[in-house]
C-alpha cells in the first residue's frame, strides 16, 4: 500500500540563523540576525517563529533599514510560552522569520522637514530606534518611560537633548514619575507629528492627553504592543 | 464513490467548499448530502469561535467510530490552528491547506496510514501562502445558480488581537485581477445575479504586490465597466473591508456603478476607542465616522452593515455604552453581534476573560434592542415603496417564496412562482418587521424580460 508522506521542511529564505544575543538588561535581549536581502520600512514588524514550533510571535524591528543587520528587542516574560524559548536561543540556531507587516512609520518627505515626538513605553522603543538609525537627520524627541532607568535600551545612541527617561520605580531618569504625567506638562508645536507604540494602556491615556492639547487624532500614529 | 462535505465558518470558507468540490468530483467523487452512505468525509474547519472548533471534534470522533464497520477516509482543511492542526493530525487521515488543495487527489490516491512523517510535521501555515494561486485556477462547483463568492484575497495582515486568522490562514495575498474580473465576467455570463467579492481585508486588496496589482477601488471600478457594458442587472458585494484601509475612492466608484450594489459591510467591533485600541483595530472613531459620512453623502440609497464584539476584554459597562452610542449614531441596518470567546493562537487567548458570561448575554440583548429600532425604523420607511428583490427561496409559509433587496433585506414574497428563483424583480412592500420586509411581486413569469441563459441550473422547487 501506497502512503502519502508529507515533503520535509524546506529550510528556505524565510529561515535565518542567529547571530548575535545581544543581552541589555537581566530580561531584555536583542536577537540579531543576518539581514541578507530583507527590505523593510523603518517602524514595521515582522512575524517570528522558532524552528520546529508552531508558534509565533510580532515583534517591531529595532535595527534601522539600512543597518547590516536585522534585530528585534525582547523582554522576556515570566511563565510566558515564546519569549522564554527565545531566550534560550544560541548563535547558529535557526529562526523563522516572515514580514514585513504593518504602516507604523513615517514618510522619507516627512522625514526631511517634519517634527516628531516619540512615545514609547518598555520595548516599545523598538520601531523608534530603527527610525532613528535610519533617518539621521530626523528632528525628533523620543519620550521613554520604563519603570527602572537600567530599562533605557541603548540610551547612548540618543543625544541627551532628544531622549527623555521617564522612571517610575526609581528617581535616575530625565523625569521622574510616569510618562504619562511627563506629557501632561509639555508643550508641542502645532504641526507635530506623534508617534505612539507600548502596552494599550499607555496609547490610550497619552492619545486622551494629546487630544486633550488639541492636536488632531491624523496626527497621532499607534502601534499597539500586546 | 461519493463524498460528504461539512462547511463551518464563513464565506470565505463557503466559496473554498466549492473548489473543493470541484476538486473531488472531477476525481469522479459524487456528492451526498448524507454522511452515513459516504466513502469520503470531509470538513472546511473554522477557528473563530470555540464552537464550530469542538464541532469538529465530536464530528471526527463519530466518524472514526464508523471506521470499525466500514472503509472510509478523512479529511480536514479551512482555517486551522496550529495547536488544533497537531491534534488534527491525529484524528484525521488527510489534512491540507487550501493552497494544497491541488494535491487532493494525490493525497487520497496514495492515502494508506497516517506517516510518522506528517506526525512531526509542526510548521504552522505557510505564511506567505506561495500556492495559493493554483488553488484559484481551479474552477469552483458553486452552490447556487444565481448567487455566487468570488475570492478576490486570501489571508490577513492586519494582527487584531481577538482574531487568529492570521495564524491559520497565513498573509495577505491578492489574487490577479484579470482573474477575477474573468470569474466575475463568466458568472454574469451564466446569469449569476449576486456576487460577493470575498477577503479578510477586501480594501487591502492589491497592497501586497507593491504597485503591481490594482487597488481595490480600481479593482471595482473595471467590474463596474464590465457591468455597464454587459446589459445585465446583477449586484456585485465585497465583505470584509477593514476601516482602516477603506478610503473615500471606493465609495465613489460605487456612487458611480449600478451593479456595485448600494450595501456596504464595514466592521466596527466596539465603539470605545480604548477598547479598539485594546483589539489592535488600527483606526479610531473619528476614521470610522468619516467613512459613514462619505458613505451616506456618496451613497444615499445604501444600508449599512456591521460586525461588535461584546465583552471583549476590558470592556466595562461605560466601554459598552460608547459602543452602544455608536450604534445610535451609525443607525445600522444589521450588526452581527457576537459574544467574545477567546481562541488559542489569538494575542487575547492569552489575557484574562474577564468579563462574566451573563454580562456579555445581557449587552448582546441590549445591543440587539438597539440594533432593532434603526432597521425597522428603515424598513418602515420602504412600505408602499417597489425595490428590487432577488428571489432566492421558499419561505417556511407555502404559497410564499423569500428575496433580497439590493440592500440585503429580507423580503417575505405572499407569491411563489419556481420560475422567479434567481430573478431580480419588482416588489411593492407591503409591511416592515424588525429585520425583513414583506411584499408582493409586481411582474409574473410572463413579464419578466430576457430569461436568464442559465435555465440548466434553476433550483427545483416544488411549485
Amino acid at each position: 500500500m501506497m502512503s502519502f508522506i508529507k515533503p520535509e521542511i524546506k529550510i528556505d529564505e524565510s529561515f535565518y540563523k542567529v547571530e548575535e544575543i545581544r543581552q541589555l538588561t537581566d530580561e531584555t535581549f536583542s536577537l540579531k540576525l543576518p539581514k541578507a536581502r530583507f527590505a523593510f520600512k523603518a517602524g514595521q514588524h515582522i512575524s517570528l517563529g522558532i524552528k520546529g514550533d508552531y508558534q509565533s510571535r510580532e515583534y517591531s524591528i529595532y535595527s534601522g533599514a539600512n543597518d547590516e543587520n536585522l534585530e528585534v528587542l525582547v523582554k522576556e516574560v515570566e511563565n510566558g510560552y515564546f519569549t522564554p524559548k527565545l531566550r534560550k536561543l544560541k548563535a547558529g540556531d535557526l529562526v523563522e522569520v516572515h514580514g514585513p507587516f504593518g504602516k507604523f512609520g513615517i514618510e522619507q518627505k516627512d522625514a526631511e522637514t517634519g517634527k516628531f515626538v516619540f512615545i514609547a513605553s518598555g520595548t516599545g522603543i523598538a520601531p523608534f530606534r530603527s527610525m532613528v538609525r535610519t533617518y539621521p537627520e530626523l528632528d525628533y524627541t523620543l519620550i521613554h518611560g520604563v519603570r527602572y532607568s537600567h530599562e533605557a535600551y541603548d540610551k547612548h545612541e540618543y543625544t541627551n537633548d532628544r531622549y527623555i527617561l521617564c522612571t517610575s520605580r526609581d528617581k535616575k531618569g530625565t523625569y521622574n514619575g510616569r510618562l504619562t504625567n511627563y506629557l501632561k506638562g509639555c508643550t508641542f508645536a502645532p504641526k507635530t507629528h506623534f508617534y505612539l507604540c507600548g502596552n494599550s494602556d499607555m496609547i490610550f491615556d497619552a492619545l486622551e492627553i494629546l487630544k486633550d492639547k488639541g492636536f488632531e487624532r491624523d496626527q497621532i500614529h499607534c502601534e499597539v504592543y500586546f | 464513490m461519493k463524498y460528504h462535505l461539512i462547511t463551518l465558518g464563513c464565506q470565505m470558507n463557503l466559496s473554498d467548499s466549492e473548489r473543493v468540490a470541484a476538486v473531488l468530483e472531477s476525481m469522479g467523487y459524487e456528492r451526498t448530502e448524507n454522511e452515513e452512505e459516504a466513502n469520503l468525509l470531509g470538513m472546511l474547519a473554522c477557528s473563530v469561535r470555540q464552537k464550530p472548533i469542538d464541532k469538529v471534534y465530536n464530528k471526527i470522533a463519530q466518524w472514526n467510530r464508523w471506521k470499525n464497520k466500514r472503509n472510509l477516509i478523512t479529511f480536514v482543511s479551512g482555517c486551522i490552528l496550529p495547536a488544533d492542526k497537531e491534534k488534527f493530525l491525529k484524528s484525521f487521515d488527510l489534512i491540507f491547506q487550501m493552497s494544497e488543495l491541488g494535491q487532493l487527489p494525490q493525497m487520497i490516491r496514495e492515502y494508506g496510514i497516517v506517516t510518522p512523517a506528517m506526525l512531526k510535521e509542526t510548521r504552522p501555515v505557510m505564511p506567505k501562502n506561495e500556492h495559493i494561486a493554483e488553488m484559484w485556477h481551479i474552477k469552483p462547483k458553486y452552490q447556487s445558480t444565481y448567487e455566487a463568492f468570488v475570492p478576490i484575497q486570501n489571508g490577513c495582515d492586519k494582527f487584531c488581537t481577538f482574531c487568529a486568522v492570521p495564524y491559520t490562514r497565513g498573509r495577505e495575498v491578492s489574487r490577479p485581477s484579470a482573474e477575477i474580473i474573468d470569474e466575475v465576467r463568466h458568472l454574469v455570463n451564466q446569469g449569476y445575479k449576486s456576487i460577493t467579492l470575498l477577503g479578510q481585508n477586501v480594501n487591502s486588496y492589491g497592497l501586497d504586490k507593491n504597485g503591481e496589482e490594482v487597488n481595490f477601488a480600481e479593482l471595482l471600478r473595471q467590474i463596474g465597466e464590465f457591468g455597464k457594458t454587459s446589459g445585465e442587472e446583477f449586484w456585485v458585494y465585497f465583505t470584509s473591508p477593514h476601516p482602516q484601509d477603506m478610503s473615500r475612492d471606493v465609495i465613489e466608484v460605487i456612487a458611480q456603478y449600478d451593479c456595485l450594489a448600494k450595501q456596504i459591510h464595514l466592521p466596527m467591533q466596539s465603539g470605545d476607542e480604548r477598547v479598539l485600541i485594546k483589539m489592535n483595530r488600527r483606526h479610531s472613531m473619528d476614521k470610522y465616522r468619516r467613512i459613514v459620512a462619505d458613505i451616506r453623502e456618496l451613497l444615499p440609497t445604501a444600508t449599512l452593515f456591521t460586525d461588535i464584539i461584546v465583552g471583549f476584554t476590558s470592556e466595562g459597562e461605560t466601554e459598552f455604552q460608547n459602543t452602544v452610542a455608536a450604534m445610535n449614531e451609525f443607525r445600522f441596518n444589521m450588526a452581527y453581534i457576537a459574544m467574545y470567546s477567546p481562541r488559542p493562537g489569538a494575542a487575547s487567548y492569552r489575557w484574562e476573560n474577564e468579563v462574566l458570561t451573563d454580562d456579555k448575554k445581557d449587552r448582546h440583548h441590549r445591543l440587539s434592542e438597539v440594533l432593532k429600532v434603526y432597521s425597522r425604523e428603515y424598513n418602515e420607511t420602504l412600505v408602499g415603496k417597489t425595490v428590487r428583490v432577488l428571489v432566492n427561496g421558499t419561505d417556511r409559509k407555502t404559497g410564499f417564496s423569500t428575496g433580497l433587496t439590493e440592500g440585503k433585506i429580507n423580503v417575505r414574497l405572499d407569491h411563489f412562482d419556481a420560475a422567479l428563483m434567481g430573478q431580480i424583480v419588482d416588489v411593492k412592500i407591503t409591511s416592515a418587521a424588525d429585520f425583513s420586509l414583506q411584499g408582493s411581486p409586481t411582474q409574473t413569469t410572463s413579464l419578466i424580460p430576457n430569461p436568464s441563459p442559465k435555465e440548466k441550473g434553476v433550483q427545483t422547487v416544488d411549485a
